[in-house]
């Protein structure tokens, strides 16, 4: 329905409007300090974890329960980085502010969230399918936890680590940091899923014995679906620490940070590129309402929520709205 | 590190008060399996079921001052109705659509609900039922154990026991059986999907409703509780292997076991990550769980 009513190159136009105006929004005065700014932030660092876990469970079919667990290892990496001054050297005398919203750094804590998911995607993905996967990957977020409680000065402990937050000035960077990520991980994600890779990996998805028939390597494209979806993740997390600079086990490891983009991506649609963002936006904003309305309630609200959508909306926002979604 | 050898009647003790506490996770282990079985659902809510029974059974104990081991007579058949209910009103359409994220997303929004009416309903707070015996203790095997415990296990015992003879002796537990293994096949013997998934959740929900018992009698808990001891009872259910009812509960006791061992030899900090390493290989390694022989495919 909508899809055909434009062609393709409008819609693109559009996104890249919508996009554009984002940006152009901490220019209007008083925009910068607004409720709305770090509303706008929050629902950009959960359109990302969204779309992340949308890559490797939406287009890749594997049910990964452990992205919360990426989500920390960026975050720790970033702070350890960050505190131990492991990366610049004298550089960080000169330069104070070196790590802050540090490319290298973030990009750092992609990797190692990356290469984490390699190590354990390897061994769970080549014996185990579906439930299983689900499964280890839950235990996973787990280990990883406890890990980091028990790795001494290193990791900080129970407590975690503290960034020097005296660095922070205003959400400015963090927004459009944010919002720079989220559409890059759009544009990244659309042009991987019309690659040949992109083809394979939804193969996979819808038939697993087909595709290897057909010459994939099956364990391949999941494994490098589930490392991208952890890299996103990582970098999500090295975003957050920029924001809240105490990383500690219970803060960034905590299970929110898998199921609120899961159900996120599922209330948008699944296995679509837009609606992890529409999802993301909708719900963020149900859930941000009821803290203001009900902060009693709100979490008995969130439930109830993620009930009713499943219950009424179970294709989500996307499929049941959108026409004819494609795979891309 | 060096390890020291205990004398043999710490060694006993440990392993006694492991498996006690153990068989807590395996009788949720087993819920889980049941409705893990017919429906593919990892049923994450299971854990707040639990507490909300535990909650339950603090209400009964100091509104009505009925007392808590005599409650199973009322827990153990609401937790049947409340299972089908949950089963008829939120699951029943999931069921039929063939993404399973959605049924999960449910369990999951379940949880939360749970979790946070109970907050809301009865604070925060840690709670627990404590009663003229709650501190008493008997011998068994010339060790001694916490009398609760002991009818912890003996509790999870018996409820285990009922599901198996229940799933080997009647028709209807056959039909459930068969939908485990088989669910299309089961469609086409004449079974109604439906009806054994509400069986499933019925059984699975009473015996959320008896392990409440068990946990309201022994720990202190609070309304956030339950997650952990849905992952806990996962980890049982993939020690016995998914789809076992009794490996489900044997699981629950090895996992007692293990997290007693660990306590004691290395620390208590590391005890949660250790259950999920072990959870881990037997995924890797021996994903049909420890008591079933591999099974060689077709």
């Amino acid at each position: 329905m909508l899809k055909q009513a434009l062609p393709e190159r409008a819609w693109t136009a559009i996104a890249i409007a919508i996009v554009a105006a984002l940006a152009l929004v901490p220019l209007l005065p008083g925009a910068v300090d607004s409720y709305a700014f770090s509303f706008l932030f929050f629902v950009f660092l959960y359109a990302i974890m969204a779309q992340g876990w949308n890559l490797v469970a939406g287009f890749g079919g594997q049910i990964s329960l452990g992205n919360h667990a990426f989500f920390g290892l960026g975050a720790y990496t970033t702070a350890i980085l960050w505190t131990g001054n492991y990366l610049w050297g004298s550089l960080y005398d000169s330069h104070p502010d070196i790590y802050y919203f540090d490319p290298v750094t973030m990009a750092l804590g992609g990797l190692v969230a990356a290469v984490a998911a390699v190590i354990i995607g390897l061994p769970l993905l080549s014996k185990l399918r579906g439930d299983y996967f689900a499964l280890g990957t839950l235990g996973f977020g787990e280990i990883v936890k406890v890990m980091f409680i028990n790795g001494g000065d290193f990791t900080g402990g129970a407590f975690g680590v503290v960034a020097p937050a005296g660095t922070f000035d205003t959400l400015l960077p963090h927004y459009l940091v944010g919002l720079g990520l989220m559409a890059g991980v759009a544009v990244a994600i659309r042009l991987l899923m019309r690659s040949r890779y992109g083809l394979a990996l939804i193969a996979v998805r819808d038939d697993e014995m087909a595709a290897s028939a057909n010459g994939i390597d099956v364990l391949k494209v999941k494994v490098s679906a589930f490392a991208g979806s952890a890299f996103i993740a990582g970098v999500a997390g090295s975003l957050y620490t920029y924001y809240i600079f105490h990383v500690g086990p219970d803060s960034v490891f905590d299970l929110d940070w898998m199921l609120l983009p899961l159900m996120m991506t599922v209330v948008g649609g699944t296995g679509t590129l837009i609606g992890p963002i529409l999802g993301a936006l909708v719900m963020y904003a149900v859930f941000d309402l009821a803290k203001i309305v009900v902060p009693d309630y709100h979490p008995v609200i969130s439930g109830l929520t993620i009930i009713l959508a499943m219950l009424f909306l179970p294709k989500g926002l996307m499929r049941s709205f959108g026409g004819r979604v494609r795979a891309a | 590190m060096t390890l020291n050898i205990p004398p043999p009647d710490i060694l006993l003790q440990l392993s006694l008060n492991g498996a006690l506490g153990g068989a807590m996770y395996g009788v949720a282990a087993v819920g889980l399996s049941l409705i893990f079985g017919t429906m593919r659902l990892i049923f994450l809510a299971q854990g707040a079921m639990i507490i909300l029974a535990a909650y339950f059974v603090r209400a009964l104990f100091y509104g009505l001052g009925i007392d808590p081991f005599l409650s199973l007579l009322i827990v153990v058949p609401v937790g049947l109705g409340v299972g089908w209910l949950v089963y008829q009103g939120l699951f029943r359409r999931a069921a039929a659509e063939e993404d399973r994220n959605i049924s999960l997303l449910i369990a999951v929004g379940l949880m939360f609900l749970i979790q946070n009416l109970m907050t809301v309903v009865w604070g925060g707070n840690t709670a627990a039922v404590v009663t003229s015996y709650t501190a008493s203790g008997i011998e068994i095997l010339g060790v001694r154990t916490s009398f609760t415990r002991s009818m912890g296990f003996l509790i999870a015992l018996a409820g285990t026991g009922l599901v198996v003879l229940f799933l080997r002796s009647t028709l209807v537990g056959k039909a459930v059986r068969a939908a485990s293994e088989d669910m299309e096949a089961a469609t086409l013997m004449g079974i109604s999907p439906h009806r054994v998934n509400a069986i499933a959740f019925a059984i699975g929900i009473s015996l959320a409703g008896a392990a409440g018992v068990a946990v309201a009698t022994t720990f202190p808990f609070n309304p956030f509780a339950g997650f952990i001891f849905s992952l806990k009872a996962l980890v049982a259910l993939a020690l016995g292997g998914i789809g076992n009812v009794a490996g489900a509960l044997a699981g629950g006791i090895i996992l007692g076991l293990i997290e007693a061992y660990v306590q004691y030899f290395i620390s208590g900090g590391w005890t949660n990550a250790i259950a999920y390493g072990v959870f881990l290989a037997v995924l890797m390694f021996k994903p049909e769980g420890l008591f079933s022989r591999p099974y060689k495919k077709a």
